[in-house]
């Protein structure tokens, strides 16, 4: 992956970071967890991301939204350089986590990704045991130690809600769960690696309603030690579930401040439209 | 399907469609259910249908063989006198009965009438002492007369066809010319004789009354001007007492001469010196009983021994590590209980029938060690002869009846021991597997186990595999996992296309261009395989430190690209050095080492031309459904494991082997079946020699390469084409097990490791 630097697009950047300057309203106080710095990303020719400014604050639950093609999944994978493995891609600007950027050549990308944790939309369970999937995370950083192994798993699954369920069939195959299910353990996956960040791309979008609660739950217990940044369609689950939403559109960030205030009394009008319904 | 189709067309149609499309839509749907049905069917009644018919050609060589009698009638008396010995003619019609009396009564076999009579010429004072016969397919007779003088005699069928039918017309002939040959200078009767005639020389050993044991030796001399010839004769006189001696056997060879007495002493002597017959071995041969009967083996290379207690013993000259001949028995059968009184060798394959003196006739078959008949007639059988095709056979008992039976025991040869297990052939020194099923004699015993070629086989694909497999596996998780698209997208129909290549080409470069290159670059090869790992890794090594503008002037992906020429220098660097180390380590000439350090041989067309050239030709099959297996792992695995941190070597270790691997073990079974069943590249490149040595250095023949080498050749229905046959249905039933444990194995993975 290498660094570009766009100089035609600079002006354009410097008149989007007028119009999506963020409201931090009074939550100005709050700890900063990610730093997004003027933050352009091009797949190839095409410029998927226009200067994104955003601070995402310490354990709390930021909701990206916004219609397709917002380029809201592309930043929620920057913040972990899964953009990495398309080739075309071409960034420019900063992401700093707790202070140092990410993009730094001297940032090792699998360290990062275990800090930064991520959930697709799609449950990925590997073909492997229960146990095997939750200890996966642990086992390429080298600890085979069983006790430990035992303990993180049981503590992940029940940090994933999941404990209870599949206490007794630990070594079955994790693809023989159900979708709702092999998602909370895709969750237990991520957090028995202890990251400081958990990415959740339209984690329900493919669960039916109950699973959906359940995770939506989850995340309510998840922000007590992680921050969380999760991208949805559904706007009632990003008014359920965040802190603060930020609201894409074309590439640009439109607004972004606190969820109550976003959502009962947004600054602009392009927001507004979407949150009533009227595009997206 | 087609039944949803129906119900949605049947219950609510589109009120735009028209009916008439959607008839045919439905009729397509099912037109093409039927047609894959079909197809699916055809093939598997085509496999069906091939392995029946392999089973229906080798089905013949585990038929039980039988015998029936056809007839049953008083021996043809013309003249008096006892019968000595029955002989019966190629095509079962004339029978002969040569009695004490020196009379030979030609009879038809079919009802007993008496054809024709012949009597040989005695003079007054003359009378029979002794009878015996040479060589059986040659109808050679022999009588010992009171005066020390002997008489042969030959009998011969002309076969005319006059009105277009068969007559057969028997005549006896003198091949030493009509007079009696005086043999004992001394005129003492002669009590025991064997005699051997060749084309150019002939040999008559016979015992006196007095216990002198008389050879005489005849060359003969080409004459121009009679057709009779001369001879000339060499007498000898061996320096044993004869008197004991009950069995006298001489081989074809005039070589061997065999003396045994009734208690089962038995001599060999060696008569490669006429004049000074040499002395070769002594052995008890009796097993516990009496010398009862005792004869040749068709060829003439083991001699069969009948006791009292009714066993059957075949004993054979078999050579020992100094080279010397010793006596030592192969194989015996237990008959009966009572003693031996006939034996009748077949005179075309390595079966003998005998008879004890109850009446009980039973035919073996040395070779495969199998009891293929055993019946019992009403008396004892004073004589016995097998007809020269073994269909049939005559015995007289010894209430004057003769019993005219059929046999049917077409192969004889095949067993599950002669197949698979050790069979000990005559003169070899042990027991062993061997592959040999053609000769030019008659009389040759053909060795027909397949274990040497199913070792072939599975030598051939081991080898192959050895090359195979690490290099089409790490190749295709290369291609599939890490390469540039774009370079992908070169390798990969580059590789497939080598499928296409004819194996015929492949084996004919193997043999001809490949085979003598690494006999001439031995070492080289060998250090190739070494030189290059460590080229890539000393290169990869060095990668790093070289100018960063120079390494990424590379693409991400394209890596494997800069090492072709790498490769190709390390090639040539050990072509190099290899004749340099060659003349410090190893003499000059590593071959000649091999064989002086460890004993190893080498032969030009070995195991390591075959894993190469057949190497070559399994690897597009196994990189090419490998490759697709690793690519097409889905996308969100590999993400998965890399948003968890891990390296892309961890994922691909962890994760795109594990759920690739149902498809990766497929493409490892399929090469295998391919290079199991491979022919025209072990055909050109093996040597074809059907030795059981698992050196890589030696050769070898497979089942396939034998079928192709051998069919043409082979006599339609004989027992070799039934036997190679068998060949291919091992070959069938192999790739068919293999194919099937392979699927379950597959399936039992494909369970565990496929993703959603």
């Amino acid at each position: 992956m290498t660094t570009s630097t766009q100089t035609h697009t600079i002006d354009i950047n410097a008149l989007m970071q007028k119009q999506a300057e963020p409201k931090q309203d009074d939550e100005a106080k709050q700890e900063v967890c990610i730093k997004i710095q003027n933050f352009n990303l091009f797949y190839g020719e095409k410029q998927a991301l226009h200067g994104i400014n955003m601070d995402i604050p310490k354990k709390k639950v930021t909701a990206y939204i916004g219609p397709s093609g917002c380029g809201k999944s592309t930043l929620l994978r920057s913040i972990n350089r899964m953009n990495d493995l398309i080739d075309s891609v071409k960034i420019d600007g900063k992401i700093l986590l707790d202070g140092n950027d990410i993009y730094d050549k001297s940032v090792n990308v699998a360290d990062l990704r275990r800090r930064v944790g991520m959930v697709f939309q799609k449950p990925n369970p590997f073909p492997k045991s229960i146990y095997e999937n939750v200890a996966y995370g642990l086992r390429i950083q080298g600890i085979n130690d069983r006790r430990v192994l035992d303990e993180v798993v049981e503590k992940s699954l029940r940090g994933a809600a999941l404990w209870d369920e599949v206490k007794d069939r630990l070594n079955e195959n994790a693809l023989g769960m159900s979708g709702g299910q092999q998602q909370r353990l895709v969750i237990a996956r991520a957090i028995a690696i202890e990251p400081e960040v958990m990415l959740l791309d339209e984690p329900a979008s493919a669960l039916d309603p109950i699973s959906t609660l359940k995770i939506e739950e989850l995340i309510h217990e998840l922000k007590e030690k992680y921050t969380i940044v999760i991208v949805t369609h559904n706007m009632q689950q990003a008014a359920r579930v965040s802190d603060y939403t930020a609201f894409m559109y074309m590439g640009d960030l439109i607004e972004f401040g606190a969820t109550n205030r976003i959502f009962t009394n947004p600054e602009k009008q392009q927001t507004e439209d979407y949150i009533t319904g009227r595009y997206g | 399907m087609s039944e949803i189709i129906e119900k949605h067309m049947t219950e609510k149609q589109h009120p735009m469609a028209s009916p008439g499309y959607q008839k045919w839509r439905l009729m397509k749907d099912k037109l093409a259910a039927y047609g894959v049905t079909g197809g699916g069917l055809g093939v598997i009644v085509a496999i069906v249908l091939i392995f029946f018919y392999l089973l229906y050609v080798v089905y013949p060589l585990f038929v039980a063989p039988s015998a029936e009698p056809v007839k049953t009638y008083s021996v043809p008396v013309v003249a008096s006198g006892k019968t000595v010995f029955l002989s019966m003619e190629e095509q079962n019609e004339i029978g002969a009965r040569f009695t004490d009396t020196g009379h030979i009564v030609f009879f038809r076999i079919a009802d007993g009438q008496p054809i024709k009579e012949e009597h040989i010429p005695l003079a007054e004072n003359q009378t029979i002492t002794s009878f015996n016969h040479g060589r059986l397919d040659k109808g050679v007779f022999a009588y010992g007369l009171s005066d020390g003088s002997v008489i042969v005699v030959k009998t011969h069928y002309k076969v005319t066809y006059p009105d277009d039918v068969r007559l057969i017309t028997p005549e006896i002939q003198f091949p030493l010319g009509k007079q009696p040959i005086q043999l004992d200078t001394q005129s003492n009767p002669l009590t025991l004789l064997t005699l051997r005639l060749g084309e150019d020389e002939s040999t008559i050993v016979a015992a006196t009354a007095d216990g002198r044991l008389m050879l005489s030796h005849f060359i003969r001399e080409e004459s121009l001007f009679s057709d009779e010839g001369d001879f000339e004769r060499t007498d000898t006189a061996l320096d044993i007492d004869a008197s004991q001696i009950a069995f006298m056997l001489l081989d074809k060879e005039q070589r061997d001469l065999y003396l045994a007495n009734r208690q089962g002493d038995m001599m060999v002597f060696d008569l490669t010196d006429k004049t000074a017959p040499k002395f070769l071995d002594k052995q008890h041969v009796s097993n516990g009983g009496e010398i009862t009967a005792m004869e040749f083996l068709n060829g003439e290379l083991s001699v069969l021994i009948g006791n009292s207690k009714g066993l059957l013993s075949q004993w054979s000259l078999v050579k020992d590590e100094h080279n010397h001949r010793t006596f030592e028995q192969i194989r015996a059968f237990k008959v009966s209980d009572h003693p031996i009184v006939q034996i009748s060798p077949e005179q075309r394959r390595k079966g003998v029938m005998v008879a004890d003196n109850t009446g009980l006739v039973a035919i073996y078959h040395t070779t495969a060690e199998r009891e293929l008949i055993k019946q019992t007639l009403p008396a004892a059988i004073s004589a016995l002869s097998l007809s020269p095709r073994a269909n049939a056979f005559i015995a007289q008992t010894i209430d004057g009846k003769i019993h005219f039976w059929h046999v049917d025991n077409e192969h004889p040869e095949v067993s599950w021991k002669s197949i698979w297990g050790k069979v000990w052939y005559e003169s070899y020194p042990k027991p062993e597997y061997i592959w040999q099923s053609s000769s030019s004699s008659n009389d040759f015993e053909p060795k027909y186990s397949l274990t040497p070629l199913v070792f072939g086989t599975l030598k051939a694909a081991f080898y192959a595999m050895l090359l195979a497999v690490p290099l089409a596996l790490m190749g295709a998780a290369y291609t599939a996992y890490f390469m540039a698209p774009e370079m992908r997208k070169l390798v990969k129909p580059t590789v497939e296309i080598m499928e296409a290549l004819p194996t015929v080409i492949l084996g004919f470069l193997a043999g001809l261009w490949l085979a003598p290159f690494v006999e001439l670059h031995l070492l080289s090869i060998f250090s190739v395989f070494i030189v290059i790992p460590l080229a890539v890794l000393c290169f990869s090594w060095c990668w790093q430190y070289l100018p960063k503008s120079l390494r990424q002037s590379i693409p991400a992906g394209w890596e494997a690209a800069i090492l072709i020429p790498v490769i190709i220098l390390a090639t040539w660097f050990a072509f190099i050095i290899s004749p340099v180390f060659e003349t410090w380590f190893f003499d000059g000439n590593i071959k000649m080492w091999m064989k002086a350090n460890w004993g190893i041989g080498f032969d030009q067309r070995n195991a390591l031309v075959v894993g190469i050239a057949m190497g070559f030709a399994v690897i597009p099959t196994i990189f090419s459904i490998a490759e697709d297996a690793i690519f097409s792992v889905p996308k969100h695995l590999t993400v998965g494991s890399l948003a968890l941190g891990a390296t892309p070597w961890q994922t691909m270790i962890r994760v795109v082997l594990l759920t690739a691997s149902p498809g990766i073990f497929s493409a490892v079974m399929i090469g295998l079946g391919r290079a199991v069943g491979e022919t025209m590249i072990v055909l050109m490149a093996t040597g074809n020699t059907p030795v059981m040595d698992l050196s890589i250095f030696q050769g070898m023949r497979t089942l396939a390469a034998n079928i192709a080498v051998e069919m043409p050749e082979a006599e339609l229905d004989s027992t070799h084409y039934r036997v190679l046959f068998l060949a291919a249905l091992v070959l069938f039933v192999f790739t068919f097990v293999f194919n099937t444990l392979a699927e379950l194995v597959r399936q039992n993975l494909r369970n565990k490791y496929s993703s959603l």
